[in-house]
């Protein structure tokens, strides 16, 4: 038995034992079964995963077990790669929720008053249900990239999208919002399957076998139109798995909503499945494609980078705000892969390598942040039942681990070093800048594009770090603004093991990249319009890039960073060692003291931004003032309310909502309530494919 | 048994089958029309016991002898209980006359034999000639639910459909494996009882066990 199978094998027992025990067990030790359990089924995943990555392949056939097709599993290096993404993933979430489901935690129990209806109970998410189900979620994830064949692919895709589904709905109880996110997502999600079914139904039909082996072989043989079919459907199924912008829709009510490990582990695992099937379908199985492929690939990630952060940026809900921020990053990845595209399609190996490389790194680096936020967001979520960044404020005091941790997985999200999301933009922007400079003259697409991409990258990157010096700062620093936030005080010791854990994966990712490049270019030997050389090489400390002039040492510019911040700070301390302290009060602007209502609130730190974006986010402001019964002209409050309604969503899904119900209604004219008519509906369709089938025979 | 007697016998049983059929359609006493159902139930065990002497297949007999016990007896049981507690005795005024429904029922008869010809020349044989009987007794069946408005008379479709499928079966693959047998007639005895319980409740609350009657269950 390889070691692929043998972690594999370990992710379908663990993951079998723990959803018995989530089911079975008694409310005791439930939650420790199967939080151990899904972490044992992520560990075998990232044994499988790097052992793939290292080199090993494996595949297997079982001819009888599902009703149409045979189950076929295979695992190469791309496999390999969100196997070991996932796993780690599962494994942060399976020892996270052995604390977060614990009794004791506050959890919101209404949508507008939280700080009031704060229940102390182990919430939903403690459920016999969810706890059975998680396994089986993380269980169905990893299956995901092993499948290897349409049908394994599409029933463990849809055993993923239901367990995910269950465990989105862990609140419903309490929560109204709660079902319409999951209403959401259940919609949104099965008209991905859809479109991915039809997809791969034609590319199979087409090629006349459904095993990716025979795809494979058979993609040159398809018919160009064809071709361009297949990629359009699953690209669009597999991109609103990964919410791209406007499929998106889901993406920030079900990250929200749902508890906040499956929050981590849909953010961070789950969206990730997504991309690789976008990788997967398009560069392996139809063996790369046209240069337009590429350049849609890339509008639809710009779309999504830009305005997942201008919505990130405006959010004042602490998860929402990560879950747009998902939306951005898979835009940054979708800008990788489609440029990646695009210089396949021209020949340019070494830039397409490259571009992938990050695209695909950026995956994990991805995975590893949000993962790290999610979880410290649900720390502070359990600690004072809230989400609203706007009633938050003071834990630094009161959970200094966990917001030491989301200060530096902040960082990372903000794409500054030594965070690990720097390396992956980085090494994004110097695919994007020298596609002008490598390889002569640039085609009219790529000297147009590119400095597009450029430009919304780095534009991410600016608004990106304004979005998470929001959260960090209004969510953590200053004083409480609420007396939830005032009584916080850190979690069982499970979450801030499983948000250490993570941290150290961000760590590693952020100094040592250059650990990634053999791995990485074992994936991209497998594909065959990018199969090229290593892209990045490079001692421990220094990263090369191969076939551009760049160079970079992460390891260095965080030992820069720490050496110029311990002289600052031994200077400060110098300096202030030689005056005499004096303690007063701060000035409190002519009124008493400072209160917490001065603060800078989520809302007014990021009004700026929203008065220059004003025209694309369109906020809805609600401003109410009272004036005494006595007199009209003196003021007794003013109440200030504001909105920022998703613009994507109410222009674009409402006509199709509106649509669909209109032919609901139309529908029920045929359902009159008469058995008889039923019946001969039945009759009727009987006859007419009979018909069809006996005389056409 | 020699070919011939064989081939007679078969047609003889099959003929029996199709009778009892559009004897259903045609007739509108409810007594009578179980007891047509007793009888296509014998026919039925029958043709399953010529079959099982043609082949010499031991298992073909247990099977014949089940079909006798639930079509020929167990199930016209459960039905005469119905009507002894009802006072319905007979179906008043079906959806489709009786002449409309025997023009119907040689139209469908005749598309049956139309549309079932390719499955006949894959192996013709006496047994397979015989094939759009089978069919026949379904349509007739699903046409005798379309078409009357009693609870029991539906029944009597459901269980016509269900006799066509079974012969069906019979004829087509010389019986279908005991266990299957065993799990389809362990879910129609269910169907019945369930129907026959849901009847009891209809008659309970409208006074009578028209179908038409349930118009307000859907959505609006």
């Amino acid at each position: 038995m390889t070691v692929i199978a043998a972690g594999l094998l370990i992710v379908a027992l663990a993951a079998a034992a723990g959803a018995l025990g989530g089911a079975c067990a008694p409310a005791r030790i439930r939650a420790l079964l199967a939080g151990l359990l899904t972490a044992l089924s992520g560990a075998g995943g990232i044994t499988a995963g790097v052992a793939a990555l290292s080199g090993q392949s494996w595949s297997m056939r079982l001819p009888h077990l599902l009703p149409l097709g045979s189950a076929e599993l295979s695992v190469d290096p791309l496999s390999g790669a969100f196997l070991v993404i996932i796993g780690a993933v599962a494994v942060a979430a399976g020892v996270y929720s052995v604390g977060y489901t614990a009794p004791g935690g506050s959890h919101p129990t209404d949508d507008i008053e939280p700080a009031h209806e704060t229940v102390p109970d182990a919430g939903g998410a403690a459920s016999r249900t969810c706890q059975a189900t998680l396994p089986l979620f993380v269980a169905s994830m990893l299956l995901v990239p092993a499948a290897a064949s349409v049908t394994t692919l599409l029933l463990t895709w849809e055993l993923m999208a239901l367990s995910s589904l269950v465990l989105v709905l862990a609140d419903h109880r309490s929560r109204g919002s709660v079902r319409d996110a999951a209403l959401w997502y259940a919609g949104m999600t099965h008209a991905g399957l859809a479109a991915i079914l039809v997809g791969l139904v034609l590319f199979a039909g087409g090629t006349g076998g459904e095993s990716f082996v025979s795809l494979r072989e058979g993609a040159d043989t398809l018919s160009p139109g064809l071709r361009s079919a297949v990629f359009v459907l699953t690209f669009l199924g597999f991109g609103s798995k990964a919410g791209m912008v406007p499929l998106h829709v889901w993406l920030p009510r079900a990250h929200a909503e749902s508890p906040s490990h499956v929050s981590a582990l849909m953010s961070a695992a789950m969206v990730n499945l997504g991309v690789y099937g976008v990788v997967r379908v398009a560069f392996d199985l139809l063996g790369g494609g046209p240069r337009w492929w590429g350049v849609l690939v890339l509008a639809f990630g710009c779309l999504s980078a830009t305005y997942g952060v201008l919505q990130a940026t405006v959010a004042t809900d602490l998860k929402r705000l990560l879950g747009y921020s998902t939306s951005e990053n898979v835009g940054l990845m979708l800008i990788g892969i489609g440029a990646a595209g695009i210089f396949a399609a021209d020949g340019n190996r070494p830039l397409a390598g490259l571009l992938l490389a990050a695209a695909v790194l950026h995956a994990a680096n991805h995975a590893a942040f949000k993962a790290l936020l999610f979880l410290g967001a649900g720390s502070v979520l359990r600690a004072t039942g809230l989400r609203d960044l706007d009633r938050l404020g003071g834990l630094a005091a009161r959970m200094p681990a966990t917001t030491a941790m989301f200060g530096f997985a902040a960082l990372a999200a903000a794409a500054l070093p030594p965070g690990n999301g720097f390396v992956s933009e980085w090494l994004l922007l110097q695919g994007l800048i020298h596609s002008l400079t490598l390889g002569g003259t640039p085609s009219v697409i790529v000297a147009v594009s590119m400095p597009l991409a450029v430009a919304v990258v780095a534009l991410t990157a600016g608004l990106g770090a304004a979005a998470f010096v929001k959260a960090f700062a209004v969510g953590f620093l200053a004083r409480p603004r609420s007396d939830a936030a005032a009584s916080a005080s850190e979690g069982p010791w499970p979450m801030r093991a499983a948000m250490a854990s993570m941290l150290l994966v961000c760590l590693t990712l952020g100094l040592a990249p250059a650990l990634a490049g053999a791995p990485l270019t074992r994936i991209l030997a497998m594909l065959p319009t990018v199969r090229d050389g290593a892209p990045l090489a490079g001692s421990g400390v220094t990263l090369h890039l191969a076939g551009i002039a760049g160079s970079m040492s992460p390891l260095l510019i965080a030992a820069g960073l720490l050496g110029v911040a311990a002289v600052v700070v031994a200077l400060v301390r110098s300096v202030g060692a030689r005056r005499p302290r004096r303690v007063a009060l701060v000035w409190g602007c002519g009124g008493t003291r400072l209160d917490p209502r001065m603060e800078y609130t989520a809302t007014s730190f990021a009004e700026p931004l929203m008065r220059v974006f004003d025209d694309v986010l369109r906020p809805e402001h609600d401003v109410t003032v009272t004036p005494y019964a006595e007199s009209r002209y003196l003021v007794e409050s003013v109440q200030f309310r504001q909105r920022v309604p998703d613009r994507v969503e109410a222009r674009i899904y409402p006509p199709l909502l509106a649509a669909a119900a209109w032919w609901g209604d139309r529908s029920r004219a045929v359902a009159n309530g008469s058995v008889h008519r039923y019946l001969a509906y039945g009759f009727f369709g009987f006859v007419a494919v009979l018909i069809v089938v006996g005389f056409t025979a | 048994m020699s070919e011939a007697a064989y081939v007679q016998s078969l047609n003889l049983v099959v003929g029996g089958l199709l009778l009892t059929a559009v004897l259903m359609l045609w007739w509108r006493e409810l007594r009578a029309i179980v007891r047509l159902l007793v009888a296509q139930g014998v026919l039925l065990a029958g043709l399953a016991g010529i079959l099982a002497i043609q082949e010499g297949d031991s298992q073909l007999y247990g099977v014949a002898a089940g079909v006798l016990l639930l079509k020929g007896i167990a199930l016209p049981a459960v039905l005469r209980r119905v009507l002894r507690d009802g006072r319905e005795a007979t179906e008043s005024e079906p959806l489709v006359n009786a002449a409309s429904s025997l023009l119907a029922a040689a139209f469908l008869i005749l598309f049956a034999y139309a549309v079932s010809r390719p499955l006949v020349a894959l192996a013709p044989s006496p047994a397979t000639r015989a094939l759009p009987v089978g069919l026949s007794m379904v349509f007739l069946g699903f046409f005798l639910m379309i078409s009357r408005r009693r609870a029991v008379s539906q029944v009597v479709g459901f269980l016509l459909m269900d006799n066509g499928i079974a012969a069906t079966a019979f004829l087509a693959a010389a019986g279908v494996p005991l266990i299957v047998e065993l799990g389809v007639s362990l879910d129609l005895f269910l169907i019945v009882l369930v129907l026959q319980v849901l009847t009891a409740r209809m008659r309970l609350k409208f006074g009578g066990t028209d179908l038409d009657d349930l118009r307000q269950l859907r959505d609006s």
